[in-house]
């Protein structure tokens, strides 16, 4: 009852509501379609899909598109169809991959998969013994570092970039841009270089942050620049009308007002190294025991553990390659989860008093 | 005009300025007596608004910003080299246009933030408070949610707090560009019983195109005009009286009387 109430009181939507059953027809059409050619011509049924199913839908959408509005309906209809499909196309790669990982990953998930390291584990150990514990620390340590130097610096290049009128801020930028293209294995390798120069200089959870350091770095300070140039300049003009120095200006105003831009930008510098790899392997001597020391000796992470059993040609390896595959999204789905918190929590409270 | 400089808190003398190359506004003198409301009045882009800017020095925030001449506040020129931009700001303070209210702070921190933001200690936050929303007439309004986020007021109650918010800062001087542009007429109204009421105790620049409300409020009144492809200057300077009723000018005349701009 209210569902047709809500549809009378929207008469905009009436003409597109005669149109529905053809639509439904031409959706249905291919289908059949699809399924014959798969079978009578042996085509595989993705590339049935995308060579039968949506040409067919295109024409249809098209036809409908004519008659209902003439010339420019054709325009819309493709564009619905075009939008709608490749919508459905990246969806549907992303919850297959999504899928695997949860699905293969699954079998290994136990609690003693979680906190148990992998001293004493082989490839055909039984899924019941060992477990990622001590590569989650290492991974949580190398981020943590990393996290610890390109923050601050990543924000700092923002705030220049945003607040000074100088000359050099294009300069500064390209410059930041140009590390962005860095291939990650590059950075490994020029620190392992450094490693190999100095001998003071050991193969280590730091060398490893260093080594990620570099791909942190310019997505954070692009995305804090962005979020920092959002504020609109009467703020910045209203406090330095009130008096204020430029420092607190930039605390106690833009900052606060850029708040939410910032945790982003801190996310999206988290998402792109959390799952590096080649730089680790480069950097980072493997272990398979806990290490809480992430200035000395072997520390194991995520990515490098997951490339250390991915390769073996027996299925608890594989398993427990794929286990750690879904606990590293998992981290990054946490890591998300708190920072939305974080940045959301202040006008939640505000709400909550009103 | 027989006012003498010394009871003048505020004097610009021979003030032109630039953006980059372009000249805008050229020799402009004018004097703004102790607890007087002086109103600038004339079309878009003749340059008021500019010059306004240069009472507190917010006009040097604008990449490409130059200035000639002087503005003296109590007998120091204000772009003297001993002079920091920052101390002027406190003494002369700005309502803006648009409203402009902090929108991550509440109602009570934005009254405050004029002292957090300029370091100073806040003694009696309270009544510090109290009184600013008071003399920016807006206090009934908000006494009750003194804890609410400020962009919860409408557009007219938050250039009265823009108001309060310079006010708790205690100006010598408050320069408004054009503070009721963006409102309906009650607010507009509320903004100029609090302008008169304030005149009493403060120097008071205001940029309007509303040829009522300089009448309405303001004792003395400046007309600013560029003509084509010439910087802006002031064409016409007196009682706000005279400017309407009697100006010299024939430019003056047919501006208030609505012949152009």
């Amino acid at each position: 009852m209210s569902e047709s109430l809500q549809d009378s009181i929207k008469p905009w939507l009436r003409a597109s509501k005669s149109l529905r059953p053809m639509i439904l027809l031409v959706s249905i059409i291919p289908l059949p379609a699809v399924m014959i050619s798969a079978y009578l011509l042996k085509i595989d049924p993705t590339m049935s899909f995308l060579t039968i199913f949506f040409p067919i839908q295109a024409l249809g959408a098209a036809i409908i598109g004519y008659r209902a509005y003439g010339k420019r309906g054709i325009g819309d209809a493709l564009l619905v169809v075009i939008v709608t499909f490749l919508s459905i196309f990246v969806m549907v790669m992303l919850l297959s991959v999504l899928w695997s990982v949860i699905f293969q990953g699954f079998q290994a998930m136990s609690f003693t998969f979680l906190s148990q390291n992998n001293v004493y584990v082989s490839t055909t150990t039984s899924l019941e013994y060992g477990g990622v514990g001590h590569a989650i620390l290492g991974t949580l340590l190398v981020v943590a570092i990393t996290t610890l130097l390109a923050l601050p610096l990543g924000i700092a290049i923002a705030i220049y970039l945003t607040q000074s009128q100088s000359k050099v801020r294009g300069l500064v930028r390209t410059l930041t841009q140009a590390i962005s293209g860095l291939p990650s294995v590059v950075a490994g390798l020029f620190i392992l270089s450094v490693i190999a120069i100095d001998p003071l200089f050991q193969r280590s959870g730091l060398a490893g942050s260093l080594a990620l350091f570099p791909l942190m770095l310019p997505t954070i300070a692009r995305v804090a620049e962005e979020a920092l140039k959002l504020v609109p300049v009467d703020l910045r003009y209203a406090a330095l009308a009130l008096g204020a120095p430029n420092y607190r200006v930039f605390f106690q105003v833009i900052l606060p007002a850029a708040k939410s831009g910032l945790i982003t930008a801190l996310l999206l510098g988290l998402a792109r190294v959390v799952g590096e790899t080649a730089p680790l392997i480069l950097t980072l001597n493997a272990n398979n025991g806990t290490n809480w020391n992430p200035f000395e000796g072997g520390l194991a992470t995520l990515p490098t553990y997951i490339y250390g059993y991915l390769g073996s040609n027996y299925t608890n390896s594989q398993s427990r390659a794929w286990g750690a595959a879904l606990i590293l999204l998992i981290l990054v789905g946490i890591l998300f989860g708190l920072a939305r918190i974080l940045s959301r929590s202040k006008s939640l409270k505000s709400k909550a008093k009103k | 005009m027989n006012m003498s400089t010394a009871n003048s808190a505020l004097r610009a003398e021979g003030v032109s300025v630039w953006f980059g190359e372009r000249k805008v506004l050229e020799d402009v003198n004018l004097l703004f007596p102790n607890n007087k409301v002086t109103a600038l009045i004339g079309p878009s882009g003749c340059g008021k608004s500019t010059f306004i800017r240069t009472l507190n020095r917010m006009h040097e925030l604008i990449p490409g910003a130059g200035l000639a001449g002087s503005i003296y506040l109590d007998g120091e020129d204000i772009y003297g080299e001993s002079v920091d931009a920052v101390n002027v700001r406190i003494k002369v303070g700005m309502v803006f246009q648009k409203p402009n209210p902090f929108p991550t702070m509440s109602i009570k921190d934005n009254i405050l933030s004029g002292l957090r933001l300029s370091g100073r200690k806040i003694q009696n936050a309270e009544e510090l408070v109290e009184t600013s929303l008071r003399r920016a007439s807006i206090w009934n309004e908000v006494k009750d949610r003194l804890n609410d986020q400020a962009l919860s007021l409408s557009g007219g109650q938050q250039q009265r707090l823009c108001i309060a918010r310079s006010l708790a800062m205690n100006p010598e001087v408050l320069l408004m560009d054009e503070p009721c542009s963006a409102l309906d007429p009650g607010s507009t109204r509320r903004i100029e019983e609090t302008i008169i009421e304030l005149s009493q105790s403060m120097t008071i620049v205001i940029v309007t195109h509303n040829m009522q409300q300089a009448q309405r409020v303001s004792t003395q009144t400046a007309f600013f005009l560029a003509e084509d492809n010439t910087p802006g200057g002031v064409v016409e300077f007196g009682l706000t009286e005279q400017i309407f009723n009697g100006p010299v000018d024939q430019r003056t005349n047919d501006y208030v009387n609505g012949h152009f701009g």
